[in-house]
């Protein structure tokens, strides 16, 4: 199929799904205001946007790694994981009195570099020599994520770490409509929507992002254009591997660094990842943000109504298995 | 004229197939009927109790008693004319051919049949009281439902080749099926047992007709998803008062199934079950639906354009699979007397899927070698240290660490497991020994 | 016919008796790429009938058309006088039509044998004995044998597909076909990927299976080497983009000035009639 037909498909099916995205967060919107007064609203969307965008930081790598390799890299939480791990490391070990934005900036960029790293040498040793065999791949990456969460849990202990300080600029709670919200919360929010352009404009604008595009839609063409594919796939790997390591470290000083935190939020990022459709860096994006909103929305209802927070899984549960029942491929997914 | 269909080799039916089966039931059955028969039981007993209460009295005792012996002498002597007949260039005698072919797994059978008395006669313990043979009976209940549950996923998986990461749920609607029908609605153990297996018919009849037409990879995290609902539904503190939440549930079991008391019945019943599913997966995947199960998973769009539903094959592979996963479940139930979210976490899908892999995908043996292999191995060694580089490490503590460089390293080094790698070895040495000898 | 005539279509002689399968109107598109547009197309039973034109004509895509592998956008297919449009692929092999394919579509990792043996137990009636050994079923074993006897693959029928070369897939291909038993052949450029002295002998076994049941099969047969076309078929249709732009029999289509100035040309003009 050419690109010109594939783009004509695309955009019905892109239109209809991108407006039942924007209706659903309406009602959402809707269902809040209903429910809770503003001040309990506004943190209900905060607390959904900031979810949202750790989901995003998790899935980002998930889609374009997919998309591009076809590989579903179940070792993605265990890179949010390191990078929380990696950060708390570097942190800690600079010299009493060192500012402590210093020290942030330095965990910030040892661990997005770390995990960056640690994905290219994934890729090129493990994943490399399975991408004939993709269910092996898929067995192999969920080894991987065990691996390392069990050597996290063996160096460091299964009970997690306090967490890091954030510049005291960030460490602060700010008024909203009669409720209060972390500034640190709002950073990460911040961080998340910076990336998502960030990532956004790499693929749309530069040379490199053409080429991953191009090498989605058809990476054999791309190949026999005479482009290194293989340092492309490593390189996008790694950049997956960054992304959620970066999101790891970011939300660090908020929840802390504890060996299962990468798997908490697998799940949801897989569960992001299909519902956006997977080979779709814009439905990631905007699923994420459906998802997290979905879920901070039900956390609220549950807890308000039935004491407990069970609707909250469930319902990211629920709505994946709704979408994937009316868009097998998801919302934004490609029909191959 | 020879037709060409003459130059293939049929397979031996006819009359000497049920030889060596039959041999087997009578070697079964043999020595507890004699047992029977020498043993001493209370007088004022008749009937079936006293049938049983004699056996018990002779195969109760401890170490080597003449239960024990029979059967250990049995898998001894099957194993070794096995071992003979392998000597023998094949088809000379249909007797040899009948072992070369069955002989093995048969032996297999017959040592876990007397594997209760042969730990009983190394310990110097008792089939039936508290002590080492006892303790070891339930690590291999454990591995014969594990066993089944994996013979179940590589019908899915291994067979039509479909992805599947909701497995759990089957094995949990098992448990907490039949603890549910026990506990609140008071049914007795085989309607339980029937309702239970109806649901996850049910179950699998309604995966299939809603998500089938989801491809691949969707269709696995669907059915991750779909698992993971049943997770967080067992968990959740709102239905504490049926469910019991996180912490589970128990429920009372009828005493000749009470692992226990009695957990030698529990143990054959295991053994029973895990051969009949072996035997049933056999049987299907050797049969025209089995074959098309095959075709499917090398080019199901082909399969299609022959006039083959596709649908329809992947569906009953699903709902077999299903069923049989939930008789596991119900065994798992039954021996705990209870159940818990855990029977439905991703481990009951991560962990067939690990045992078929390092057994082999695709071979009917593979799976219960893998799960043997795993859970005998993490229980025997539990307690080890093994000091490396200088750090101590825990197998027990740090077991999951393993079956994760486990994972790695068949996926990389073995992907056709052991029973396939095994296959292939034996495919290439009698390969060289055809070639080799002078040709028939 | 006589040499000499050119120009216009020639007036279509109806056949004897109603088509035994003809598309109306029969449509594919893409978006905005118009892959098969509009085609009227009648088959006449028993007839061998090619279908050639350019790469891109839409001829693989007319012929998943016909059989069911994809769905119209619009237009019908009507077989027997039945309109099977949107029947489901799979029913497509129950009423008759065989479809063998432009890159080789079997099941790699079975044997040749098996492969065969699938193709005739598909329209059986034992598909769901789940449990009774595969190899109690003779039939289906004997007609995989006679068939890969017939196509000169019963040296190889213990063989893993994979590990054959590609002219012995090709006839695997055929022979999938025959073990069916079709009335109808679809024949998608069966020739495809064969050496050039292979060409001729895999031709007259195609014409030979066609030629031979009690009833002569009807072939639709999408092919780009000319001499085989010509001297093969009963009619011919000529596609260019998606369209159908002349049909008739080998003369005719050879004397036919605009399918000959559209891309015949040099291909033709060193053939004789």
């Amino acid at each position: 199929m050419s690109l010109q037909t594939a783009t004509v498909l695309r955009s019905n099916t892109f239109r209809s799904s991108l407006l039942f995205s924007a209706a659903f967060i309406a009602l959402l919107v809707l269902v809040n205001f209903a429910l809770f007064n503003p001040g309990q609203v506004s943190v209900v969307v905060l607390s959904g946007l900031y979810q949202g965008m750790l989901f995003f930081l998790v899935s980002a790598g998930f889609s374009i790694v997919f998309g591009l390799l076809d590989v579903l890299n179940l070792a993605q939480g265990s890179f949010f994981m390191l990078g929380a791990y990696i950060g708390f490391a570097v942190y800690g070990s600079f010299p009493e009195g060192t500012p402590v934005w210093a020290r942030f900036m330095a965990a910030i960029m040892a661990a997005t570099l770390g995990g960056g790293l640690l994905g290219a040498l994934t890729e090129s040793a493990l994943i490399r020599p399975l991408y004939a065999r993709p269910v092996f791949q898929i067995v192999l990456t969920f080894g991987l994520g065990i691996v390392f969460t069990e050597l996290v849990r063996a160096i460091y202990g299964p009970a997690g770490l306090i967490p890091i300080q954030p510049p005291a600029a960030l460490d602060t709670t700010f008024p909203i409509l009669g409720a209060r919200f972390e500034t640190y919360r709002v950073f990460i929010i911040v961080v998340g929507a910076v990336l998502m352009a960030a990532i956004l404009l790499l693929l749309q604008r530069t040379r490199i992002g053409i080429i991953i595009r191009a090498g989605v839609q058809d990476s054999e063409m791309v190949q026999a254009l005479g482009i290194n594919i293989r340092r492309i796939f490593t390189l996008v790997f790694a950049l997956g591997c960054a992304v959620a390591a970066l999101g790891g470290i970011t939300a660090a000083p908020y929840l802390g660094a504890f060996p299962s935190m990468g798997d908490q939020f697998l799940l949801s990022a897989v569960i992001v990842v299909v519902l956006g459709g997977m080979s779709s860096f814009e439905g990631t994006v905007i699923a994420s943000i459906l998802v997290g909103l979905t879920r901070a929305t039900a956390e609220q209802i549950s807890l308000q109504y039935l004491q407990t927070p069970v609707l909250a899984s469930l319902s990211i549960l629920l709505i994946m298995i709704v979408v994937l029942l009316v868009r097998p491929s998801g919302l934004f997914g490609r029909e191959n | 004229m020879q037709t060409p269909g003459a130059l293939y080799e049929q397979p031996n039916r006819a009359s000497h197939k049920g030889f060596l089966p039959g041999i087997l039931l009578a070697a079964l059955l043999a020595p507890p009927l004699i047992a029977a028969i020498r043993g001493q039981a209370p007088p004022d007993v008749s009937g079936f109790e006293h049938f049983t209460r004699s056996l018990a009295e002779v195969a109760c005792a401890d170490g080597l008693n003449l239960v024990g012996s029979l059967y250990i002498a049995e898998t001894i002597l099957l194993g070794m004319l096995t071992a003979v007949a392998f000597a023998f260039p094949p088809g000379k005698h249909p007797v040899f051919t009948a072992l070369r072919n069955q002989g093995a797994l048969l032996s297999a059978l017959l040592l876990l049949i007397a594997m209760p008395f042969v730990i009983a006669w190394g310990t110097d313990s008792s089939i039936c009281e508290r002590g080492k043979s006892f303790f070891w009976q339930s690590v291999f209940i454990e591995a014969f439902i594990l066993a089944a549950l994996a013979i179940s996923y590589n019908l899915i998986f291994g067979f039509i080749g479909v992805i599947s990461f909701g497995h759990a749920a089957f094995f949990g609607a098992g448990a907490y099926g039949v603890g549910l029908l026990i506990h609140h609605l008071e049914w007795p153990l085989g309607s339980a047992v029937l309702g239970a297996l109806l649901v996850s018919v049910a179950m699998g009849v309604f995966v299939s007709v809603i998500a089938l037409r989801i491809r691949g990879l969707y269709f696995a995290i669907f059915t991750l998803v779909f698992a993971e609902i049943f997770f967080v539904l067992a968990q959740n503190r709102i239905m504490v008062n049926i469910t019991g939440a996180e912490d589970g549930f128990t429920f009372a079991v009828p005493d000749w199934i009470n692992a226990t008391k009695n957990r030698i019945t529990f143990y054959y019943l295991g053994l029973a079950y895990l051969v009949g599913a072996f035997l049933l997966v056999r049987q299907i995947v050797n049969s025209p639906t089995g074959r098309v199960m095959h075709a499917i998973r090398d080019n199901e769009d082909r399969a299609i354009m022959l006039g083959y539903n596709t649908f329809t094959y992947k569906m009953l592979a699903i709902v077999l699979a299903g069923t049989l996963a939930c008789g596991a479940g119900i065994l798992r139930g039954l021996l705990n007397k209870g159940a818990s979210p855990s029977v439905l976490s991703i481990s009951f899908t991560m962990d067939p899927l690990l045992m078929t892999l390092i057994g082999g995908a695709g071979t009917f043996i593979g799976p219960v070698i893998g799960a043997f292999l795993l859970h005998l191995v993490e229980q025997a060694l539990r307690d080890t240290v093994i000091p490396i580089a200088g750090i101590e490490i825990n197998i027990g503590e740090r077991w999951f660490l393993i079956l994760g460089v486990i994972f790695i390293v068949i996926v990389i080094a073995f992907p056709t497991g052991i029973a396939g790698t095994l296959q292939s070895w034996w495919n290439k040495w009698t390969a060289r020994r055809n070639a080799r000898a002078p040709s028939r | 016919m006589s040499e000499g005539e050119t120009g216009q279509l020639p007036l279509e002689i109806s056949p004897p008796a109603a088509p035994i399968l003809e598309t109306q109107g029969l449509s594919r598109y893409f978006g905005g790429l118009k892959a098969v547009d509009g085609v009227d197309f009648k088959l006449s039973s028993g007839d061998f009938h090619s279908i050639i034109g350019p790469n891109g004509a839409g001829k693989t895509t007319f012929l998943n058309l016909l059989s069911g592998v994809l769905k119209p956008t619009q237009g019908k297919v009507i077989f027997k006088g039945q309109d099977i449009t949107h029947l489901p692929a799979h029913r497509i092999a129950h009423l008759g039509i065989g479809r063998s394919y432009q890159i080789t579509n079997v099941f790699p990792n079975l044997t040749v044998l098996e492969n065969v043996r699938l193709a005739a137990q598909a329209l059986g009636r034992d598909n769901f004995k789940l449990l009774t050994h595969y190899q109690r079923f003779d039939v289906y074993i004997q007609r995989a044998w006679r068939v890969l006897e017939r196509v000169g693959l019963a040296g190889v029928g213990h063989s893993l597909v994979s590990s054959l070369p590609h002219g012995d897939k090709r006839r695997l291909e055929l022979a999938m076909l025959l073990a069916q038993d079709n009335e109808i052949l679809l024949l998608d450029e069966p020739t495809a990927g064969l050496a050039t002295e292979q060409v001729p002998e895999f031709m007259s076994l195609v014409k030979e299976v066609a030629a031979s049941a009690q009833n002569r099969k009807t072939v639709v047969l999408v092919e780009h080497n000319m001499s085989v076309v010509m001297s093969l078929s009963d009619r011919i249709s000529v596609m260019h983009q998606g369209r159908l732009l002349a049909e008739g029999t080998p003369a005719e289509i050879a004397a036919n000035q605009t399918v000959q100035e559209a891309y015949l040309g040099s291909l033709y003009s060193d053939l004789d009639i």
